[in-house]
């Protein structure tokens, strides 16, 4: 048999995604158009699942295929899975919203296969090339879905400006992608480790290489200080993309960022990037909670949210160390879970003139309209928050915990002070939906799926979560330690 | 002669580069980039790398170039109204420029052939007796297989995405349509009356 | 004698020109478009030069696809400039202040 076959093999959710995303694109043209959407969307959360189930009798240990384009290791599997999941809830709960608007756009769930795609190379990247083509398979979906909703002004804003920067910062990262080739003489990530580790010293070329490739990618986990485009575009983007933005492609380019920088630049190299990093994630934590204290929009608060998480997750980048790595992990995995969930109930609240919710003053009150959804999101929120007993506060704890094991104490410290800020504005808005006076009576849009996965998320951010937490920990231990070649 | 071919090439493709920025009508902007894209061309050549050459012109000149040319055109713009204000933002553009070309430049001196480089086994050096584009062609189809198709649908993701974006279903334009015209018989269309003279005929 | 650098220089010159002039042209998202074209004809130039001196023919292919993602770029892009200026009448990006944070 020919390698390339053996290959393919290896990339079997990848394979999965690529004849899955062909065939909707067909289903939904040949099926008639009241129901396009419908089986269209199913379809695909079926393609997801199947990619995300490939995955589980995928061989131990590590596989290198087309090669050395390609790595499929436990720590790509683990990430792929959280995709897949966020990626499927993200077709879910996007039907409603669809349906609302005339049936005819089958596009949306093609675009969010070809977007998952994307992000499963982008962790599955062992090559700078692999690296760029999967970040812009990523990319380009997602800029057209930010103007998806195309006769609202603010939603092609959103796209335009999402777009600019997009290419902007692609182009900074593929600039960078170029020096560290020049310079090191490859692009695969453990060659480049190799060759960087035989040179006497460390060249100033591939020092800027490394930062215009952080500076890329910061952009697409929105760290400051490129994290200007994400309020903006979460607020002018259509709600279900917006919270499409904030779960997977997180996940993916936070992965993408951790295995680039350990695997391509250990050793003599790292001291730089994890300087550079432990500025970002002070950044972001600081900003994130900060800023989002002004805020009124409520999709403008998960955007700050979300910037401060990724400082948050970060923080686990900056020891790059196995312990780090792994509660970077834990922290996407919850994360996740925390934002899709607010998000799905601010999708899921209706206001009576039909328009979704946009201030935090058509929240006030929310307890005695509708008592189930509020009391969802105030778990969402003390979760974000970190308060102990709910889920959100471990992965923080493991965060920090990492970073003062490898001597990071006033990184540590930032962060926590960072976090009792930013519990203000969370606690801000349970204050208003528990002791304010109902401004507007919210309805809720009945949608039973999207009730399911506010049941699921929030069940998952409660203290039952703690239940997953020990073989969450075992998976992630397992998914970092792919990362470090004994 | 090469020398003086790079510098002939060089200069004309940052003139040009500096006259998309900086023109005033946006289809002279195409045009410069035209251009540039013409001179990177010959820079590709003077490397050795006839085949992107030739690519950078066909692709760039040939599709992105008209396809930038044809959005200008159709949409009506009022150049005259975009050009107030055009340079207020010059002296911050000038400074943060200034500092990343000094950067790059500081980098792009600091190469040295050979520093530590492997050159891979695989990969050094073209095969005797093979041009350029041969070389090309042995790799992409066979170690780049992967990263080839995923590019083929980077290329369907930006035709769904134009096409979703861009198409309207466009009311009140007369259309043929076959069905309706093979449908119609001569019952619903054709009626016979018996006009009486010096009256009309009540259809 | 034209060497590497030669090439590295030119290249990083017009990236700088393609990164001032999205700075320089708030008002006209076209020109930005092109701009970003600028940026990634330097990358191209780099990987070429770079492939040329390394003795592979892997930076040219990467050269090829970036040329790939680019054709694919600027069709989005324009799309979505289409839409823009459907919704809004201009393609000034100074105008683009719907959301402000």
């Amino acid at each position: 048999m020919h390698p390339i076959f053996a290959s393919i093999a290896i990339a079997g959710p990848e394979t999965i995604l690529t004849l899955g995303s062909l065939a909707a694109l067909m289903l939904g043209t040949f099926t008639p158009k009241h129901r396009a959407l419908v089986v269209t969307s199913l379809f695909a959360v079926a393609i997801l699942g199947v990619a995300g189930f490939s995955l589980t009798d995928a061989p131990a240990g590590r596989s290198i295929a087309f090669d050395g384009l390609y790595v499929a290791d436990d720590f790509s599997a683990y990430l792929k899975v959280i995709i897949m999941a966020a990626a499927a809830a993200s077709v879910l709960l996007a039907l409603p919203w669809l349906q609302e608007r005339g049936a005819g756009r089958f596009e949306y769930p093609v675009l969010m296969l070809l977007a998952a795609l994307g992000m499963a190379m982008m962790v599955s990247a062992n090559d700078l090339l692999t690296l760029y083509v999967g970040l812009e398979l990523a990319a380009l979906p997602s800029y057209v879905l930010a103007a998806f909703s195309r006769a609202d002004d603010r939603s092609a804003e959103a796209g335009l400006k999402y777009f600019v920067l997009g290419a902007l910062a692609s182009g900074m990262l593929l600039y960078g992608v170029t020096l560290v080739y020049g310079f090191a003489g490859s692009t695969q990530l453990d060659v480049i480790a190799q060759l960087v580790s035989a040179q006497a010293e460390r060249s100033i070329g591939m020092l800027f290489g490394i930062v215009f490739i952080l500076a890329g990618l910061a952009f697409k986990v929105s760290a400051v200080p490129f994290h200007m485009w994400t309020p903006d575009v979460y607020e002018g983007a259509p709600t279900p993309v917006a919270a499409f933005f904030s779960a997977a492609p997180k996940a993916a380019a936070l992965g993408l960022m951790a295995r680039v920088l350990v695997v391509a630049f250990p050793g003599k190299v790292a001291a730089d990037w994890q300087q550079i990093i432990m500025f970002i994630a002070i950044a972001s934590m600081v900003l994130g909670a900060v800023a989002a204290v002004a805020q009124t929009n409520v999709k403008r608060l998960l955007a700050y949210s979300s910037i401060a998480n990724i400082g948050f997750a970060l923080v686990g980048l900056s020891p790059g160390s196995p312990a780090g790595i792994s509660a970077l992990l834990f922290y996407v995995t919850v994360y996740v879970a925390m934002t899709l969930g607010s998000f799905l109930v601010v999708l899921q609240l209706r206001r009576p003139d039909g328009g979704t919710v946009e201030t935090m003053a058509d929240l006030a009150g929310l307890s005695k309209t509708q008592p189930k959804l509020a009391l969802a999101l105030a778990i969402f929120m003390f979760s974000l928050a970190g308060i102990p007993p709910l889920l959100g506060f471990w992965p923080k704890f493991a965060v920090f915990q990492a970073a003062i094991a490898s001597g990071l104490l006033g990184l540590a410290i930032i962060g926590f002070i960072a976090s009792v800020v930013a519990a203000f504005y969370y606690l801000r808005l349970i204050k208003i939906m528990y002791f304010d006076e109902p401004a507007v009576a919210l309805a809720s849009e009945g949608s039973p799926v999207n009730g399911a996965l506010i049941a699921a998320c929030a069940l998952f951010c409660s203290p039952l979560g703690m239940l997953a937490m020990s073989p969450l920990a075992v998976a992630t231990a397992r998914a970092a330690a792919a990362l470090f070649p004994a | 002669m090469a020398a003086f071919a790079f510098y002939l090439f060089a200069g004309l493709l940052l003139t040009s580069g500096l006259m998309v920025i900086t023109a005033k009508n946006p289809v002279h902007s195409v045009l410069w980039l035209i251009l540039a894209f013409f001179n990177a061309a010959g820079l590709f050549i003077l490397l050795g790398a006839e085949f992107l050459a030739m690519l950078l012109v066909i692709v760039y000149v040939g599709a992105v170039a008209v396809l930038f040319l044809f959005v200008v055109m159709m949409l009506d713009i009022d150049f005259k109204a975009l050009q107030r204000g055009a340079l207020q933002n010059l002296p911050l553009g000038l400074a943060v420029s200034g500092v990343i070309l000094a950067e790059v430049l500081l980098v792009a001196s600091g190469w040295t052939a050979g520093q530590g480089v492997i050159v891979h086994e695989a990969l050094a050096g073209p095969p005797p007796g093979m041009t350029n584009t041969q070389w090309i062609g042995s790799q992409l189809y066979t170690r780049y297989f992967f990263v080839f198709s995923m590019s083929g649908l980077i290329l369907l993701a930006a035709m769904i995405g134009a096409i979703v974006l861009t198409h309207r279903r466009r009311v009140g334009i007369k259309k043929q349509s076959i069905a309706a015209q093979n449908a119609r018989t001569p019952g619903g269309t054709v009626a016979v009356g018996k006009a009486a003279i010096g009256q009309g005929v009540e259809l | 004698m034209i060497g590497l650098t030669h090439y590295l220089a030119v290249s990083a010159a017009l990236f700088v020109l393609g990164v001032f002039g999205i700075f320089l042209n708030r008002r006209n998202i076209i020109i930005i478009l092109m701009a970003l074209e600028l940026i990634l004809l330097s990358v191209n130039i780099n990987l070429v030069a770079f492939s040329a001196y390394l003795h592979q023919v892997h930076g040219q292919i990467f050269a090829m696809f970036v040329l790939t993602v680019a054709a694919g770029e600027a069709a989005i892009g324009l799309a979505i400039l289409v839409i823009y200026f459907r919704n809004r009448g201009t393609v000034a990006v100074d105008q683009a202040d719907l959301m402000k944070g």
